[in-house]
């Protein structure tokens, strides 16, 4: 019987994908192609991968956000959740914008409220960047051995 | 701009903003309109009408004039006209598949569409890819294909007139507006922000009702009588058309 990957990724404790895309609109879609990607492996829900990559969106598509011609996305799988780190981002855009918006459209902060439970604007390799996490539920079936 | 009593553009949008006069505007609309045609042209040729897009185009302009501001040192022509191309560029997004989407990938997105309603009531939660590949009976990679591709589409009825269709049928979102009574009194100021501006009384009912209310996805689906893909496509649209807005006024900052 054919071992699928979901059944190999599930017995894993930890797995992490980073991604790097130029910060244009065409490649946007290759990042949330991964994010659906990992969330087949890891059989979340629809409306969680739904949730995922609409986060992802909204900090990848706002224009001022990313700081370069280049975006890094990191998906870290953790028991009970995935934690999405986006980056290098504008701290000063993204944190107007977190601390109450900038009043021109709907705040990111709220928007990322919704969709997932932790924010967090942190600063690593000197840049900036934001990591989101969103607690799924994940089914773990006992650990089998890879084919 | 000039009009022909020797009017300038500028007296006829502070007649227009300041002692609401609605014959400035209409002077305008019709000073401008050979404007719109010239854009409407560019974009003719990909299967609309060139009227259509002229009447299009024209709803740009008009948004143009009444949000300009007469206080700035910018022509209305300058700032009519990526309004003017947005809007005909909206409607292009707004018409439906895009013709890069292969035809299996377009109706592969309308069964899953089903499916997704079928399972989130049969499994009493939303369902995984792997479920819905195995009801599709494709494999993941194809279900992930084809919801991607569904970023290229999105139904007409997000811009089409609101009311009665030809059917006799009411618009389902037509009902959002008894819904939310909570939206009309809300006091955040978001709401009323610019960014906002592009968006109907429909699209903003639906991401209040998201991230306001905290609605999911299906949440909203079963409230409103849509698929629960029609309420993500539509989401995914207004956001766009905020960020859209958004850009297009920080331009001209």
């Amino acid at each position: 019987m054919r071992t699928s990957c979901a059944e190999v990724a599930r017995t894993l404790s930890a797995d992490s994908i980073t991604l790097s895309i130029p910060h244009a609109k065409p490649y946007h879609g290759v990042a949330r192609l991964v994010v659906g990607g990992l969330a087949a492996r890891l059989d979340l829900s629809y409306e969680h991968l739904e949730d995922l990559q609409l986060a992802l969106e909204s900090v990848l598509e706002r224009g001022g956000y990313v700081a370069g011609d280049e975006v890094t996305v990191r998906l870290l799988v953790e028991p009970d959740s995935v934690a999405m780190t986006i980056g290098p981002l504008d701290p000063v855009e993204v944190r107007a914008d977190l601390e109450g918006g900038r009043g021109d459209g709907i705040p990111l902060s709220r928007l990322l409220a919704t969709l997932v439970e932790e924010v967090a604007l942190e600063e690593a390799d000197g840049g900036h960047r934001l990591r989101l996490e969103k607690r799924v539920p994940m089914r773990r079936p006992e650990p089998r051995a890879p084919v | 701009m000039t009009a022909a009593g020797g009017t300038t553009d500028r007296e006829l949008l502070r007649r227009y903003h300041q002692g609401g006069d609605l014959e400035a505007r209409e002077q305008l609309i019709e000073q401008y309109l050979p404007l719109v045609r010239s854009l409407a042209r560019r974009y003719a040729n990909r299967g609309e009408q060139l009227e259509d897009l002229v009447q299009v185009g024209a709803i740009g302009l008009i948004k143009a004039i009444d949000r300009f501001d007469v206080d700035r040192g910018v022509e209305l022509s300058t700032y009519a006209t990526p309004n003017i191309i947005g809007e005909i560029k909206r409607h292009f997004r707004d018409k439906g598949w895009s013709i890069r989407v292969p035809r299996g990938l377009q109706e592969l997105n309308v069964r899953l569409s089903q499916l997704l309603e079928r399972l989130t009531a049969e499994l009493e939660r939303s369902p995984t890819i792997s479920e819905l590949a195995e009801a599709a009976g494709v494999t993941e990679e194809e279900v992930l294909e084809a919801l991607e591709s569904g970023q290229a589409y999105t139904t007409v009825s997000l811009s089409a007139p609101s009311g009665q269709g030809e059917d006799g049928q009411v618009d389902p979102l037509e009902s959002l507006g008894e819904l939310e009574h909570a939206y009309e009194v809300s006091e955040d100021r978001a709401v009323l922000a610019p960014g906002l501006e592009a968006l109907d009384e429909r699209e903003r009912r639906i991401l209040h009702l998201r991230f306001w209310e905290g609605l999911t996805q299906s949440q909203i689906a079963a409230q409103v009588g849509i698929s629960q893909m029609h309420v993500s496509r539509l989401i995914r649209r207004a956001l766009e058309k905020v960020r859209d807005e958004i850009a297009t006024g920080r331009r001209f900052e």
